[in-house]
């Protein structure tokens, strides 16, 4: 990245130091919320916790990184998909297809009980860690449905969004509105339909939560999926760069598009998937991280991808510690309420820009 | 040593786009493709870079059909430049010029000689999509030159329609260049006078049919552009060059020809 030649250099490294001051920013947020208290109904202070408490937010430090770093690269690649700087994976309906699979799998108890094919996998003994191995894999009882209801939306979305043959940026958007308030209606549904605890636990999930307890091995697929997804993205950075030009440029060039398209849809389901299985249908962090770090460090894929998993990290991070130090009288306030408060306002600026547009 | 289309056919819907087209693009030689609005010139193009998959008829480089090339030589052959170039990513000009060389080596020198070449240098570090059309249309005919080989072909939908007359001159003299070192031209151009002087060869398109093709001066004689457009043209000589004008309908004619 650091080649010596003369005018290159400054710009790439450029790219990678303001790469690397997100990161710091995102350091200072993890010291923030490690150290951040306020008893329920208390005033705010800072203190070293003692051990439990460390575990708590260590899980929640772990969930938030993890889940705004999928956020973030899955808007990068639907950004990229779609040549639509509108795109992410609330906005366009992959979050709530996600949810949807979430919540069958859990109103049919497929997810780690009775009736999944794979809840009594066994990892070999010889195996490090294997416990945690059979969990993780269990775990994708969750995921998998995540995955595949995410996808499922992702491809209604582009087909109801197309305008004349091709996918209309506009369009887009409402179709994934209508696909999303679909899936939710399901969603409610099936809660409605769901014994008390149950209920009540998806409730506060559909809202968009960072869990401070979280089954570990979850978290360690998700965390392997956000992992996965910031190294595919630096592998494609070059594809998604030639991809902004039309469909015959980039073809000219030696694109594969059709490969790349597949992929990187796939890629976004997974990765949104994952977000949405740990904390439920958090909105605009896929749109606010890209467009974040584009105006920081400007638009080449491989930093941008890298960025924005930082960026979607700190969001997160930043949403939770808000959440610790404001008190409206109705205990915590969950961080999907900040996410899209935060985040509506940036939709409607990038809408009225227009910038991009075909 | 040459690029061949046989029977190209390609319908969208019930429209036949190209309707059984025959084309030969000699290395170094410039063809002009001319024809009216929806004659398949542009369709022709896509195809002939293999963006689109034709439904009919096959094309062949120095008779190997362009399907089966490894996508490093298909790329190396064929260079392509679109009307309107997309550049929406905001990806500086280097950034967009370095990505001709995509599926190739990174050679930074045919980069920086493509940049120059289109007086590019100073504007490199320039987001792209905020340059002028007829500037985005120099990036991507700098992209193009850092794709392809000496040997390969341009392949180029209206590369003048959007420069001013000095980057109009500018750019003749490149794909001059790119023809005299070994290279081939394939270029639809809109108006008659500027494929009358830049291009060795014309191709007409009427309806998806190629409805004469060979070397310009005779191919684009007033008679034959007016079977064409079906309209009167006017050949104007002077200083050495040539304009072909289409004649107003009414009868108010006209002082000075454009003779610069």
């Amino acid at each position: 990245m650091k080649s010596p030649p003369r005018a290159r250099a400054d710009p790439a490294a450029r790219t990678w130091r303001r790469i690397a001051a997100i990161g710091a920013a995102l350091a200072a947020l993890v010291v923030l919320r490690l150290f951040v208290e306020r008893p329920l109904g208390g005033a705010a202070s800072f203190g070293w916790p003692e051990e439990a408490i460390r575990t708590l937010r260590m899980t929640a430090i772990a969930a938030a990184l993890s889940v705004g770093a999928a956020l973030g690269v899955a808007g990068v690649f639907l950004q990229g998909l779609l040549r639509n700087p509108l795109a992410e994976p609330f906005i366009l309906g992959v979050s709530g297809g996600a949810g949807l699979g979430v919540t069958i799998a859990l109103a049919f108890a497929w997810a780690g009980t009775a009736g999944s094919s794979i809840a009594g996998f066994a990892a070999p003994e010889w195996l490090p860690g294997a416990e945690l191995v059979a969990d993780a894999v269990r775990q994708l009882g969750l995921v998998l449905p995540a995955a595949i209801g995410g996808i499922a939306a992702l491809v209604a979305v582009i087909a109801l969004g197309q305008r004349r043959g091709a996918p209309d940026p506009l369009a887009l958007v409402l179709a994934g509105v209508v696909v999303s308030t679909m899936c939710g209606a399901v969603v409610l549904l099936l809660q409605h339909l769901s014994p008390q605890g149950l209920r009540s636990d998806l409730a506060a999930w559909m809202i968009g939560r960072i869990p401070e307890a979280v089954e570990p091995a979850l978290l360690v697929v998700v965390s392997a999926l956000a992992i996965a997804g910031v190294a595919l993205g630096a592998a494609l950075g070059r594809s998604m760069d030639a991809a902004t030009f039309g469909d015959d440029e980039a073809h000219a060039v030696g694109v594969p598009l059709r490969r790349l398209r597949w992929t990187l849809g796939i890629a976004s389901g997974l990765l949104a998937a994952a977000a949405v299985t740990v904390a439920g249908p958090i909105a605009f962090v896929g749109l606010v991280a890209p467009h974040l770090v584009r105006s920081l460090a400007g638009a080449r894929h491989a930093p941008l991808v890298v960025g924005a998993a930082l960026a979607g990290g700190a969001l997160l991070l930043a949403a939770d510690i808000l959440r610790q130090l404001v008190d409206l009288g109705g205990g915590r306030i969950p961080v999907g309420i900040f996410a899209a408060l935060a985040g509506g306002p940036v939709f409607l600026v990038l809408l009225r820009r227009g910038k991009g547009f075909g | 040593m040459t690029l061949l289309a046989a029977g190209l056919r390609k319908r969208f819907g019930a429209v036949a786009a190209l309707d059984g087209v025959d084309a030969r693009f000699e290395r170094g030689r410039i063809v002009a493709i001319l024809g009216p609005n929806g004659a398949g010139k542009s369709t022709l193009l896509r195809t002939l870079i293999g963006a689109l998959r034709p439904d009919a008829g096959t094309i062949l480089i120095d008779g190997v059909e362009t399907g089966a090339l490894a996508r490093a030589a298909r790329v190396r052959c064929l260079g392509y430049v679109a009307q309107r170039p997309l550049l929406a990513g905001a990806l500086s000009v280097r950034e967009v010029v370095a990505l001709g060389r995509f599926a190739l080596d990174r050679s930074q020198e045919r980069v920086e000689r493509a940049l120059a070449a289109t007086e590019l240098t100073r504007e490199a570090e320039r987001v792209a999509s905020t340059l002028s059309l007829g500037q985005q249309q120099r990036v991507a005919l700098a992209r193009a030159l850092a794709q392809v080989d000496a040997a390969g072909w341009l392949v180029l939908d209206e590369p003048l329609a959007a420069l001013d007359p000095a980057h109009s001159v500018h750019a003749m003299a490149l794909l001059r260049a790119h023809a005299r070192g070994g290279g081939g031209v394939i270029a639809t151009i809109h108006d008659p006078t500027s494929a009358a002087l830049i291009a060795d060869d014309a191709l007409l398109l009427d309806r998806g049919r190629a409805v004469a093709a060979g070397p310009a001066p005779a191919t684009l004689a007033p008679r034959m552009l007016e079977a064409l457009y079906g309209v009167p043209f006017a050949q104007l000589d002077g200083d050495g060059l040539v304009a072909l004008l289409p004649r107003p309908m009414h009868r108010s004619s006209q002082g000075g020809g454009s003779t610069s």
